[in-house]
C-alpha cells in the first residue's frame, strides 16, 4: 500500500499517458462530420474554410462570402486559420479536421508543399479538397478558385492606364520586385496589351520599391521630376499605390497625374475620394469566398467533377472552367463610385 | 530517493503533479463531451504528433530550468536546424541518416556555442541566449535568404513525421526515447541532483565539489542536440524546411516546463511535470479545434491554466502557512 501511495503520481503519469495515447471509443464515422452534429439532417455537409490568417481583412471579407454561400446552402461552415500566416499552424489545424471529420476542406496555402501533405491526408480520408487564393500542389486537392490570371490582371491594368488617359500620352510603372515572378509576369502583360492596343501610350520607366511603401513614395517623387510629361502612375504591388499617391499629392499634381494599380480599397480610399487616385484593380474576395463554398458543397455531393467546363455557384452564375481551375472572372475595378461599398 | 521519506496520501495529493493530472482528466472529460470525435484514437495520435517537438524541447529545457537557467535560443536552433538539416540533404547531396548526424552535430555546437559563454564566460543565461536567440534565427534567415525552402523529401523519411509504426506516430518513439533518457538523467542519476543543487545555490554546489561549469555546460550542450532531433522531426511531420520553423516555440516549452511545476528560480521540478505541462497544453489546443471554439481561445486558456494550476498548488501550503502563523500568534494570547 505504502508502495502504491508512494509512486502514485507515476501511476497516475501512467495511466495519464496511456489515455492519451490509448482509446477511449473508437471513431465514430470520420468521414461524416456533419453527422456527429446533434440534428440528424443528413444531407448537411461540413466545410472547413481555411484562410491564410485570420485576422487579415482580404480574408475576413472572403469568409463573409463563404458563409453566404454556406447560409444558402444550408451547409455548416468552419472558419479557422493561424492568427498570423503560419504554415505548421495552418497543417495542424488540417489534421484537427481530418479527426474532426468534416467533409469539406477549403485551403488558401501559405506554402503549398508544407500543407500539401496534410491535404492529402485528407483526400486519403475521403474527405474532399478544393483551394482558393493561393494553390497548393495539383494533387493534393481538386479544384483551385483561381481569382485572376496574369492575363487578366496584366490586361485589367493597361486598359484602365488607357481609359483615363484616353489611350495617348506617357506613363511609369511602380513595381514590387523587378524579379517576382508574379511582378514579372504582371509587368509582361501590361506591356504586351499596351503594344497590341495602345501604340500611342509610352512607357517610360520601370522602378522597383520593394514592397515599401515610403520607397514607392520617393520612387514616383523622383519618376515625376525625371519626366514631367508623364500623366499616370501604374503600380503592380499593392504597396505603390497609396506611395504613389502621397508622392502625386505632396507635389501639387493631383488630378494632373493619375494614379492606379493593384490595391485594397481601405488602404486607398482616402486617396480615391481626394481624387489623388483614380482607380484600384483586385477581384472581389467575397465572390471568391462564395465561389469556394459552392464548388466545395458541389464537389461533396458529386455535381463537380473533373473534366467539367463551367460551374454555376448560386447568384454569381456561371463560371468557366480550365483544366483544374475554376476561374472567378476578370478582375474588378475600384473607384469613387463603389469604393465604399467594400471593407476589406 | 523514495524508500526513505514516506509521504501521506495528503502531500501525494496536493503535489503539483497530481493536480496538474486532475486539470488534464477535467481537459480530457470536458473536450469529449462537448468536442466532436475528441476522445478516438486518431486525435490521440494527432495531439501526440502535434506535440513531440515542443515535447522535445519543453524536455532539455527542465534540467536547465533546474539549474537555474533558461535557454531561449531552442524555437530559433530547431529553425536553424531544419534549414541546415535540408541543406545538407538537397545541396551537400548527403543521405538523409548522414544529413541526420550533421544537424546533430549543428545543434550540439550552436548548444556548445551557448553552454560556453554561459558556464566559462560566466554570463547570464538569459542575455546569451537572447543573442543566440535572434543569432540562430537570422543565420536560418540569411543562409535561405528568408524565401528559400526545402520540400521533396523521400517518403521513407516523410513516414518519421507523418506515419505510424506499430500503431503509434513514428516520432512518438523518439519522443518516448527522450522521456525515457531525461527521466533518468534527472530523476536517477547524480547529474540530477547536482542540477537541483546548482539551482538552490550555485555557490553551495561549487564548495560541495560539484562541478558546476560542466555540469551547466552539459545541459546546454543536450538542449543544442534536442532542438536538432526537434528540427529534423518538424521537418519530416511538415514534409518542408523553411526559415521560421519553431518560431515561438521557446516560449511553449519554457510554459510547459513551469506549468509542470519545475520552479522558475531553479532547484524544483520533474520530467513528468514537465509531460503533465505538455500535454494540458496539447490537449487544450486539440480540444478547442474539435469543439469548433476560435484557435484564438487555446493562447487564452493556457494562460488561465498556468495561473489556475500553479495557485492550485502553491494555494494549500500558502493557507497552510497562514495557519500555522496565526496558531503561533495565538499561543501567547493563550498563555497571557
Amino acid at each position: 500500500m505504502k508502495l502504491i501511495i508512494q509512486k502514485l503520481p507515476v501511476f497516475l503519469l501512467i495511466a495519464g499517458l496511456a489515455g492519451l495515447t490509448g482509446c477511449n471509443k473508437s471513431a465514430e464515422s470520420p468521414t461524416t462530420g456533419g453527422n456527429n452534429t446533434p440534428t440528424p439532417a443528413a444531407k448537411q455537409l461540413t466545410i472547413a474554410f481555411l484562410p491564410k490568417s485570420k485576422g487579415n481583412a482580404y480574408f475576413v471579407s472572403c469568409a463573409k462570402g463563404a458563409q453566404k454561400a454556406a447560409d444558402e446552402l444550408g451547409d455548416k461552415l468552419i472558419i479557422d486559420g493561424p492568427t498570423d500566416p503560419d504554415p505548421a499552424r495552418q497543417n495542424e489545424i488540417v489534421e484537427n479536421w481530418i479527426t474532426l471529420g468534416v467533409d469539406v476542406i477549403a485551403a488558401s496555402c501559405e506554402n503549398k508543399e508544407g500543407i500539401s501533405t496534410a491535404l492529402r491526408k485528407a483526400e486519403a480520408k475521403g474527405i474532399k479538397v478544393v483551394t482558393y487564393d493561393a494553390d497548393a500542389l495539383p494533387d493534393a486537392r481538386s479544384f483551385f478558385m483561381n481569382q485572376a490570371t496574369s492575363q487578366g490582371i496584366g490586361y485589367a491594368l493597361m486598359d484602365e492606364a488607357a481609359r483615363l488617359c484616353e489611350s495617348n500620352g506617357e506613363f511609369a510603372v511602380i513595381t514590387g520586385s523587378l524579379t517576382a515572378g508574379n511582378q514579372v509576369a504582371w509587368r509582361q502583360f501590361v506591356e504586351e496589351r499596351r503594344a497590341a492596343a495602345y501604340p500611342n501610350m509610352k512607357c517610360d520607366a520601370v522602378e522597383a520599391c520593394d514592397d515599401l511603401k515610403d520607397k514607392a513614395q520617393s520612387e514616383t517623387t523622383a519618376l515625376l521630376s525625371t519626366y514631367p510629361n508623364v500623366k499616370l502612375i501604374l503600380s503592380t504591388t499593392s504597396l505603390g499605390v497609396p506611395g504613389a499617391a502621397e508622392a502625386i499629392k505632396q507635389a501639387g499634381k493631383t488630378g494632373v497625374v493619375k494614379n492606379i494599380g493593384l490595391g485594397l480599397p481601405n488602404e486607398n480610399k482616402r486617396y480615391v475620394h481626394d481624387g489623388v487616385t483614380q482607380g484600384v484593380i483586385l477581384w472581389k474576395t467575397a465572390d471568391l469566398g462564395y465561389l469556394t463554398v459552392y464548388a466545395a458543397d458541389a464537389l461533396a455531393k458529386g455535381t463537380l467533377k473533373s473534366g467539367d467546363k463551367t460551374f454555376k455557384a448560386g447568384s454569381l452564375g456561371t463560371f468557366d472552367i480550365q483544366g483544374d481551375n475554376i476561374m472567378l472572372g476578370k478582375p474588378f475595378t475600384f473607384n469613387k463610385d463603389n469604393i465604399d461599398q467594400f471593407d476589406f | 530517493m523514495g524508500a526513505s521519506n514516506k509521504p501521506s496520501i495528503k502531500s501525494v495529493l496536493l503535489r503539483h503533479e497530481t493536480i496538474l493530472f486532475a486539470v488534464l482528466a477535467v481537459e480530457w472529460i470536458f473536450f469529449d463531451a462537448i468536442g466532436h470525435n475528441f476522445g478516438t484514437y486518431d486525435t490521440s495520435c494527432d495531439i501526440l504528433r502535434h506535440s513531440c517537438e515542443i515535447g522535445l524541447l519543453a524536455l532539455a529545457m527542465t534540467p536547465i530550468i533546474l539549474t537555474g537557467g533558461i535557454d531561449l535560443s531552442v524555437g530559433s536552433l530547431l529553425g536553424l536546424c531544419a534549414i541546415l538539416f535540408g541543406k545538407f540533404w538537397r545541396d551537400a547531396g548527403m543521405t538523409i541518416p548522414v544529413a541526420a548526424v550533421c544537424t546533430v552535430g549543428v545543434g550540439a555546437l550552436a548548444g556548445g556555442l551557448n553552454a560556453s559563454l554561459i558556464s566559462w564566460l560566466r554570463l547570464p543565461p538569459l542575455i546569451v541566449t537572447l543573442g543566440t536567440y535572434s543569432l540562430f534565427r537570422g543565420l536560418a534567415e540569411a543562409i535561405t535568404h528568408g524565401v528559400d525552402t526545402f520540400t521533396d523529401f523521400p517518403a521513407s523519411f516523410l513516414f518519421l513525421g507523418q506515419n505510424r509504426w506499430l500503431g503509434i506516430p513514428a516520432q512518438a518513439l523518439v519522443f518516448f526515447a527522450a522521456v525515457i533518457f531525461f527521466w533518468l538523467l534527472v530523476h536517477r542519476t547524480t547529474f540530477g541532483r547536482s542540477f537541483r543543487a546548482i539551482g538552490f545555490s550555485p555557490e553551495g554546489a561549487r564548495y560541495a565539489g560539484i562541478p558546476v561549469g560542466r555540469r551547466v555546460a552539459m545541459v546546454y550542450v543536450l538542449a543544442g542536440i534536442v532542438s536538432a532531433i526537434a528540427a529534423i522531426i518538424y521537418t519530416a511531420r511538415l514534409g518542408q524546411a523553411k526559415a521560421d520553423a519553431g518560431t515561438g516555440y521557446e516560449l511553449f516549452a519554457i510554459t510547459a516546463v513551469v506549468l509542470g511545476g519545475t520552479s522558475i528560480f531553479g532547484g524544483v521540478g520533474s520530467i513528468h511535470g514537465t509531460l503533465l505541462g505538455v500535454a494540458a497544453i496539447a490537449v487544450l489546443h486539440s480540444g478547442i479545434a474539435h469543439a469548433l471554439l476560435p484557435g484564438e481561445m487555446a493562447g487564452m486558456l493556457t494562460g488561465v491554466l498556468l495561473i489556475l494550476a500553479l495557485a492550485g498548488s502553491i494555494l494549500p501550503k500558502t493557507i497552510s502557512g497562514l495557519r500555522a502563523r496565526k496558531a503561533a500568534f495565538k499561543i501567547p494570547k493563550q498563555t497571557a
